[in-house]
Protein backbone atom coordinates (compact mmCIF):
# COMPACT_ATOMS: atom_id res chain seq x y z
CA UNK A 1 0.00 0.00 0.00
CA UNK A 2 1.33 3.45 -0.91
CA UNK A 3 2.01 6.04 1.79
CA UNK A 4 -0.85 8.15 0.42
CA UNK A 5 -3.27 5.22 0.73
CA UNK A 6 -2.26 4.37 4.29
CA UNK A 7 -2.53 8.02 5.32
CA UNK A 8 -5.97 8.22 3.72
CA UNK A 9 -7.03 5.16 5.73
CA UNK A 10 -5.68 6.73 8.91
CA UNK A 11 -7.52 10.02 8.29
CA UNK A 12 -10.75 8.17 7.70
CA UNK A 13 -10.29 6.12 10.86
CA UNK A 14 -9.67 9.26 12.93
CA UNK A 15 -12.68 11.10 11.50
CA UNK A 16 -15.03 8.11 11.92
CA UNK A 17 -13.83 7.40 15.46
CA UNK A 18 -14.19 11.02 16.55
CA UNK A 19 -17.59 11.32 14.85
CA UNK A 20 -18.81 8.18 16.65
CA UNK A 21 -17.67 9.60 20.00
CA UNK A 22 -19.14 13.04 19.27
CA UNK A 23 -22.45 11.54 18.08
CA UNK A 24 -22.62 9.41 21.24
CA UNK A 25 -21.87 12.53 23.28
CA UNK A 26 -24.61 14.49 21.52
CA UNK A 27 -27.13 11.68 22.12
CA UNK A 28 -26.10 11.58 25.81
CA UNK A 29 -26.47 15.37 25.91
CA UNK A 30 -29.97 15.14 24.45
CA UNK A 31 -30.91 12.27 26.77
CA UNK A 32 -29.75 14.23 29.81
CA UNK A 33 -31.76 17.24 28.66
CA UNK A 34 -28.77 19.58 28.92
CA UNK A 35 -28.86 22.77 26.84
CA UNK A 36 -25.78 23.06 24.62
CA UNK A 37 -25.61 26.73 25.54
CA UNK A 38 -25.30 25.86 29.25
CA UNK A 39 -21.52 25.67 28.97
CA UNK A 40 -19.67 22.38 29.38
CA UNK A 41 -17.51 21.72 32.42
CA UNK A 42 -13.84 22.30 31.58
CA UNK A 43 -11.63 19.35 30.75
CA UNK A 44 -10.07 17.91 33.90
CA UNK A 45 -7.18 15.72 32.75
CA UNK A 46 -6.70 14.22 36.23
CA UNK A 47 -10.26 12.91 36.56
CA UNK A 48 -10.77 12.27 32.86
CA UNK A 49 -9.80 8.59 32.72
CA UNK A 50 -11.78 7.73 35.83
CA UNK A 51 -14.85 9.68 34.67
CA UNK A 52 -14.84 8.21 31.21
CA UNK A 53 -16.41 4.95 32.34
CA UNK A 54 -19.46 6.98 33.42
CA UNK A 55 -20.08 7.92 29.78
CA UNK A 56 -21.04 11.44 30.77
CA UNK A 57 -21.87 13.61 27.75
CA UNK A 58 -19.05 16.08 28.37
CA UNK A 59 -16.48 13.28 28.61
CA UNK A 60 -17.60 11.65 25.37
CA UNK A 61 -17.56 15.05 23.66
CA UNK A 62 -14.13 15.95 25.02
CA UNK A 63 -12.72 12.59 23.94
CA UNK A 64 -14.23 12.99 20.46
CA UNK A 65 -12.70 16.47 20.13
CA UNK A 66 -9.28 15.26 21.32
CA UNK A 67 -9.29 12.33 18.86
CA UNK A 68 -10.28 14.72 16.06
CA UNK A 69 -7.64 17.33 16.88
CA UNK A 70 -4.96 14.62 17.25
CA UNK A 71 -5.80 12.97 13.92
CA UNK A 72 -3.77 15.37 11.69
CA UNK A 73 -0.73 14.97 13.97
CA UNK A 74 -1.01 11.19 13.82
CA UNK A 75 -1.13 11.56 10.06
CA UNK A 76 2.14 13.55 10.14
CA UNK A 77 3.68 10.88 12.39
CA UNK A 78 2.69 8.18 9.88
CA UNK A 79 4.21 10.23 7.06
CA UNK A 80 7.41 10.60 9.10
CA UNK A 81 7.67 6.82 9.42
CA UNK A 82 6.94 6.38 5.71
CA UNK A 83 9.57 8.91 4.63
CA UNK A 84 12.13 7.39 7.00
CA UNK A 85 11.54 4.03 5.31
CA UNK A 86 11.75 5.44 1.80
CA UNK A 87 14.82 7.41 2.84
CA UNK A 88 13.73 10.95 1.95
CA UNK A 89 15.71 13.18 4.33
CA UNK A 90 14.01 16.41 3.21
CA UNK A 91 10.51 15.08 3.93
CA UNK A 92 11.69 13.51 7.21
CA UNK A 93 12.88 16.98 8.26
CA UNK A 94 9.59 18.58 7.14
CA UNK A 95 7.55 16.00 9.11
CA UNK A 96 9.66 16.49 12.22
CA UNK A 97 9.39 20.28 11.99
CA UNK A 98 5.58 20.10 11.69
CA UNK A 99 5.50 18.00 14.86
CA UNK A 100 7.73 20.60 16.54
CA UNK A 101 5.27 23.36 15.58
CA UNK A 102 2.34 21.31 16.97
CA UNK A 103 4.28 20.66 20.19
CA UNK A 104 5.10 24.38 20.37
CA UNK A 105 1.41 25.26 20.05
CA UNK A 106 0.59 22.95 22.97
CA UNK A 107 3.43 24.40 25.04
CA UNK A 108 2.76 28.05 24.19
CA UNK A 109 -0.99 27.71 24.75
CA UNK A 110 -0.32 26.46 28.26
CA UNK A 111 2.57 28.75 29.14
CA UNK A 112 1.83 32.17 27.64
CA UNK A 113 -0.95 33.94 29.52
CA UNK A 114 -3.55 35.63 27.33
CA UNK B 1 -33.08 19.80 23.17
CA UNK B 2 -34.32 22.21 20.53
CA UNK B 3 -31.07 24.14 20.57
CA UNK B 4 -28.99 20.96 20.16
CA UNK B 5 -31.10 19.96 17.15
CA UNK B 6 -30.83 23.47 15.71
CA UNK B 7 -27.04 23.36 16.11
CA UNK B 8 -26.93 20.00 14.30
CA UNK B 9 -29.20 21.34 11.56
CA UNK B 10 -27.17 24.53 11.24
CA UNK B 11 -23.94 22.54 11.03
CA UNK B 12 -25.51 20.23 8.44
CA UNK B 13 -26.61 23.21 6.32
CA UNK B 14 -23.16 24.79 6.53
CA UNK B 15 -21.52 21.47 5.67
CA UNK B 16 -23.84 20.78 2.74
CA UNK B 17 -23.64 24.26 1.17
CA UNK B 18 -19.92 24.44 1.91
CA UNK B 19 -19.21 21.26 -0.04
CA UNK B 20 -21.62 22.20 -2.86
CA UNK B 21 -20.00 25.60 -3.33
CA UNK B 22 -16.42 24.55 -2.63
CA UNK B 23 -16.28 26.79 0.41
CA UNK B 24 -14.81 25.60 3.64
CA UNK B 25 -17.60 25.35 6.17
CA UNK B 26 -15.88 27.94 8.36
CA UNK B 27 -17.02 30.99 6.48
CA UNK B 28 -20.62 29.87 7.09
CA UNK B 29 -20.29 28.45 10.62
CA UNK B 30 -18.84 31.54 12.28
CA UNK B 31 -21.71 33.84 11.15
CA UNK B 32 -24.23 31.09 11.99
CA UNK B 33 -22.99 30.76 15.58
CA UNK B 34 -22.44 34.45 16.26
CA UNK B 35 -25.40 35.97 14.43
CA UNK B 36 -27.76 32.99 14.83
CA UNK B 37 -26.95 31.65 18.29
CA UNK B 38 -25.41 34.71 19.92
CA UNK B 39 -22.06 33.09 20.66
CA UNK B 40 -19.06 35.35 21.23
CA UNK B 41 -17.03 35.54 18.03
CA UNK B 42 -13.94 33.89 19.48
CA UNK B 43 -15.93 30.86 20.67
CA UNK B 44 -17.52 30.57 17.25
CA UNK B 45 -14.06 30.60 15.67
CA UNK B 46 -12.94 27.75 17.96
CA UNK B 47 -15.96 25.61 17.05
CA UNK B 48 -15.45 26.46 13.40
CA UNK B 49 -11.83 25.24 13.52
CA UNK B 50 -13.11 21.88 14.82
CA UNK B 51 -15.62 21.72 11.97
CA UNK B 52 -13.03 22.42 9.27
CA UNK B 53 -10.86 19.58 10.62
CA UNK B 54 -13.87 17.28 10.09
CA UNK B 55 -14.57 18.33 6.50
CA UNK B 56 -10.91 18.44 5.54
CA UNK B 57 -10.17 15.03 7.07
CA UNK B 58 -12.99 13.30 5.20
CA UNK B 59 -12.28 15.02 1.88
CA UNK B 60 -8.49 14.71 2.09
CA UNK B 61 -8.76 10.92 2.44
CA UNK B 62 -10.61 10.77 -0.89
CA UNK B 63 -8.19 13.18 -2.61
CA UNK B 64 -5.16 11.20 -1.40
CA UNK B 65 -6.57 7.90 -2.63
CA UNK B 66 -7.32 9.41 -6.03
CA UNK B 67 -3.78 10.79 -6.13
CA UNK B 68 -5.04 14.35 -6.66
CA UNK B 69 -3.58 15.82 -3.45
CA UNK B 70 0.19 16.30 -3.49
CA UNK B 71 1.33 14.96 -0.11
CA UNK B 72 4.92 16.26 -0.37
CA UNK B 73 3.92 19.77 -1.42
CA UNK B 74 1.09 19.84 1.13
CA UNK B 75 3.33 18.83 4.00
CA UNK B 76 6.06 21.28 3.01
CA UNK B 77 3.58 24.16 2.93
CA UNK B 78 1.65 23.08 6.02
CA UNK B 79 4.79 23.52 8.05
CA UNK B 80 4.32 27.22 7.31
CA UNK B 81 0.51 27.31 7.66
CA UNK B 82 0.80 25.56 11.04
CA UNK B 83 3.39 28.09 12.23
CA UNK B 84 1.09 30.89 11.02
CA UNK B 85 -1.87 29.27 12.78
CA UNK B 86 0.04 29.16 16.04
CA UNK B 87 0.70 32.89 15.77
CA UNK B 88 -2.86 33.62 14.63
CA UNK B 89 -4.40 31.75 17.54
CA UNK B 90 -2.23 33.60 20.04
CA UNK B 91 -3.20 36.92 18.42
CA UNK B 92 -6.90 35.94 18.57
CA UNK B 93 -6.74 35.95 22.37
CA UNK B 94 -5.03 39.36 22.46
CA UNK B 95 -7.27 41.45 20.20
CA UNK B 96 -10.73 42.81 20.84
CA UNK B 97 -13.73 40.93 19.47
CA UNK B 98 -14.76 43.99 17.49
CA UNK B 99 -11.53 43.88 15.52
CA UNK B 100 -12.12 40.18 14.80
CA UNK B 101 -15.65 41.02 13.64
CA UNK B 102 -14.28 43.71 11.30
CA UNK B 103 -11.68 41.31 9.88
CA UNK B 104 -14.34 38.63 9.43
CA UNK B 105 -16.56 41.11 7.59
CA UNK B 106 -13.65 41.76 5.23
CA UNK B 107 -13.21 38.03 4.67
CA UNK B 108 -16.94 37.64 3.90
CA UNK B 109 -16.81 40.40 1.29
CA UNK B 110 -13.69 38.89 -0.27
CA UNK B 111 -15.33 35.43 -0.41
CA UNK B 112 -18.47 36.89 -1.96
CA UNK B 113 -16.36 38.60 -4.62
CA UNK B 114 -14.37 35.49 -5.49
CA UNK B 115 -17.54 33.41 -5.60
CA UNK B 116 -19.13 35.94 -7.96
CA UNK B 117 -16.07 35.87 -10.22
CA UNK B 118 -15.87 32.05 -10.16
CA UNK B 119 -19.49 31.95 -11.34
CA UNK B 120 -18.78 34.20 -14.32
CA UNK B 121 -15.63 32.42 -15.42
CA UNK B 122 -16.19 30.38 -18.56
CA UNK B 123 -15.22 26.76 -17.79
CA UNK B 124 -11.44 26.95 -17.77
CA UNK B 125 -9.24 24.59 -19.73
CA UNK B 126 -9.18 21.15 -18.17
CA UNK B 127 -5.92 20.59 -16.37
CA UNK B 128 -4.16 17.37 -15.46
CA UNK B 129 -3.02 16.24 -12.07
CA UNK B 130 0.53 15.21 -12.94
CA UNK B 131 3.53 16.52 -14.82
CA UNK B 132 3.65 19.98 -13.24
CA UNK B 133 6.74 21.60 -11.78
CA UNK B 134 6.32 23.53 -8.53
CA UNK B 135 7.77 27.04 -8.83
CA UNK B 136 8.32 29.92 -6.39
CA UNK B 137 8.44 27.80 -3.23
CA UNK B 138 9.66 30.79 -1.20
CA UNK B 139 6.69 32.96 -2.08
CA UNK B 140 4.40 29.99 -1.47
CA UNK B 141 5.87 29.53 2.00
CA UNK B 142 5.36 33.21 2.90
CA UNK B 143 1.75 33.14 1.66
CA UNK B 144 1.20 29.93 3.65
CA UNK B 145 2.18 31.66 6.88
CA UNK B 146 -0.44 34.31 6.06
CA UNK B 147 -3.06 31.65 5.31
CA UNK B 148 -2.30 30.00 8.66
CA UNK B 149 -2.74 33.27 10.56
CA UNK B 150 -6.10 33.92 8.85
CA UNK B 151 -7.21 30.34 9.57
CA UNK B 152 -6.59 30.44 13.32
CA UNK B 153 -7.73 34.05 13.74
CA UNK B 154 -11.04 33.67 11.88
CA UNK B 155 -11.78 29.93 12.03
CA UNK B 156 -11.56 29.13 8.34
CA UNK B 157 -9.54 26.67 6.29
CA UNK B 158 -7.70 29.38 4.38
CA UNK B 159 -8.27 27.84 0.95
CA UNK B 160 -9.20 31.31 -0.27
CA UNK B 161 -5.53 32.25 0.09
CA UNK B 162 -3.78 28.93 -0.58
CA UNK B 163 -5.57 27.81 -3.73
CA UNK B 164 -4.88 30.97 -5.80
CA UNK B 165 -1.27 31.10 -4.58
CA UNK B 166 -0.57 27.45 -5.44
CA UNK B 167 -2.34 27.74 -8.78
CA UNK B 168 -1.21 31.15 -10.00
CA UNK B 169 2.15 31.63 -8.27
CA UNK B 170 3.46 28.10 -7.82
CA UNK B 171 2.21 26.65 -11.10
CA UNK B 172 0.12 23.85 -9.60
CA UNK B 173 -2.96 22.68 -11.55
CA UNK B 174 -6.20 23.97 -10.01
CA UNK B 175 -7.56 20.54 -9.06
CA UNK B 176 -4.30 19.62 -7.35
CA UNK B 177 -4.17 23.01 -5.61
CA UNK B 178 -7.71 22.57 -4.26
CA UNK B 179 -7.08 19.01 -3.07
CA UNK B 180 -3.70 19.87 -1.54
CA UNK B 181 -5.13 22.92 0.21
CA UNK B 182 -7.80 20.67 1.68
CA UNK B 183 -5.21 18.22 2.94
CA UNK B 184 -3.29 21.05 4.63
CA UNK B 185 -6.33 22.30 6.55
CA UNK B 186 -6.19 19.43 9.07
CA UNK B 187 -2.74 20.21 10.47
CA UNK B 188 -3.30 23.98 10.15
CA UNK B 189 -6.64 24.03 11.95
CA UNK B 190 -5.47 21.60 14.62
CA UNK B 191 -2.43 23.78 15.41
CA UNK B 192 -4.89 26.64 15.97
CA UNK B 193 -7.53 24.49 17.70
CA UNK B 194 -4.98 23.23 20.25
CA UNK B 195 -4.46 26.81 21.45
CA UNK B 196 -8.24 27.38 21.69
CA UNK B 197 -8.74 24.04 23.49
CA UNK B 198 -5.97 24.72 26.00
CA UNK B 199 -7.53 28.08 26.83
CA UNK B 200 -11.10 26.77 27.19
CA UNK B 201 -11.94 28.54 23.95
CA UNK B 202 -13.95 25.60 22.57
CA UNK B 203 -17.16 24.51 24.30
CA UNK B 204 -17.74 20.80 23.54
CA UNK B 205 -21.50 21.19 24.13
CA UNK B 206 -21.60 23.46 21.09
CA UNK B 207 -18.73 21.94 19.09
CA UNK B 208 -20.14 18.38 19.31
CA UNK B 209 -23.56 18.98 17.70
CA UNK B 210 -22.11 21.38 15.11
CA UNK B 211 -19.30 18.97 14.10
CA UNK B 212 -21.72 16.04 13.76
CA UNK B 213 -24.03 18.23 11.68
CA UNK B 214 -21.21 19.40 9.44
CA UNK B 215 -20.06 15.81 8.86
CA UNK B 216 -23.55 14.69 7.83
CA UNK B 217 -24.15 17.82 5.74
CA UNK B 218 -20.84 17.61 3.89
CA UNK B 219 -21.45 13.92 3.09
CA UNK B 220 -24.86 14.78 1.63
CA UNK B 221 -23.52 17.82 -0.21
CA UNK B 222 -20.75 15.93 -1.97
CA UNK B 223 -23.25 13.35 -3.24
CA UNK B 224 -25.91 15.85 -4.30
CA UNK B 225 -23.58 18.19 -6.22
CA UNK B 226 -24.76 17.11 -9.68
CA UNK B 227 -28.47 17.53 -8.84
CA UNK B 228 -28.36 21.12 -7.64
CA UNK B 229 -28.59 24.23 -9.87
CA UNK B 230 -25.20 25.64 -8.88
CA UNK B 231 -25.32 29.06 -10.62
CA UNK B 232 -28.52 30.05 -8.76
CA UNK B 233 -27.15 28.68 -5.51
CA UNK B 234 -23.99 30.71 -6.03
CA UNK B 235 -25.93 33.96 -6.50
CA UNK B 236 -27.98 33.18 -3.39
CA UNK B 237 -24.80 32.66 -1.39
CA UNK B 238 -23.13 35.81 -2.65
CA UNK B 239 -26.17 37.56 -1.14
CA UNK B 240 -25.95 35.54 2.10
CA UNK B 241 -22.24 36.33 2.49
CA UNK B 242 -22.76 40.05 1.85
CA UNK B 243 -25.70 40.18 4.28
CA UNK B 244 -23.58 38.43 6.94
CA UNK B 245 -20.82 40.95 6.22
CA UNK B 246 -23.22 43.83 6.95
CA UNK B 247 -24.24 42.21 10.26
CA UNK B 248 -20.58 41.63 11.15
CA UNK B 249 -19.74 45.26 10.41
CA UNK B 250 -22.62 46.35 12.67
CA UNK B 251 -21.18 44.10 15.37
CA UNK B 252 -17.75 45.62 14.89
CA UNK B 253 -19.15 49.12 15.21
CA UNK B 254 -21.48 48.35 18.11
CA UNK B 255 -20.64 50.06 21.35
CA UNK B 256 -18.96 47.27 23.29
Amino acid sequence: MSLEASIARLLRLGVYLSMTLLAAGVIALLAAGISPLAGAPPLDPAAFAADLVDLRPDNLLWLGLLVLVATPSVRVLAALVGYLRSNEPRMVAVSLLILVVIAASIALALIVEP
Amino acid sequence: MVIALLLIAGGAAAGAFGSLLGLGGGILIVPLLTLGFGLPLREAVGVSLISVIVTSGAAAAVYLERRVADLRLGMTLELFTAAGALVGALIAFLVEERLLAALFAGLLVYSAMSMWRAGRRKGGAPDGVTGYVVRNRGRGAVASVGAGVVSALLGVGGGLVKVPVMHLVMGVPLRVATATSNLMIGVTASAGAIVYLARDGIDPYVAGPVAVGVFVGASIGSRAAHRVPLPQLRILFVAVLLYSAVLMIRRALAVG
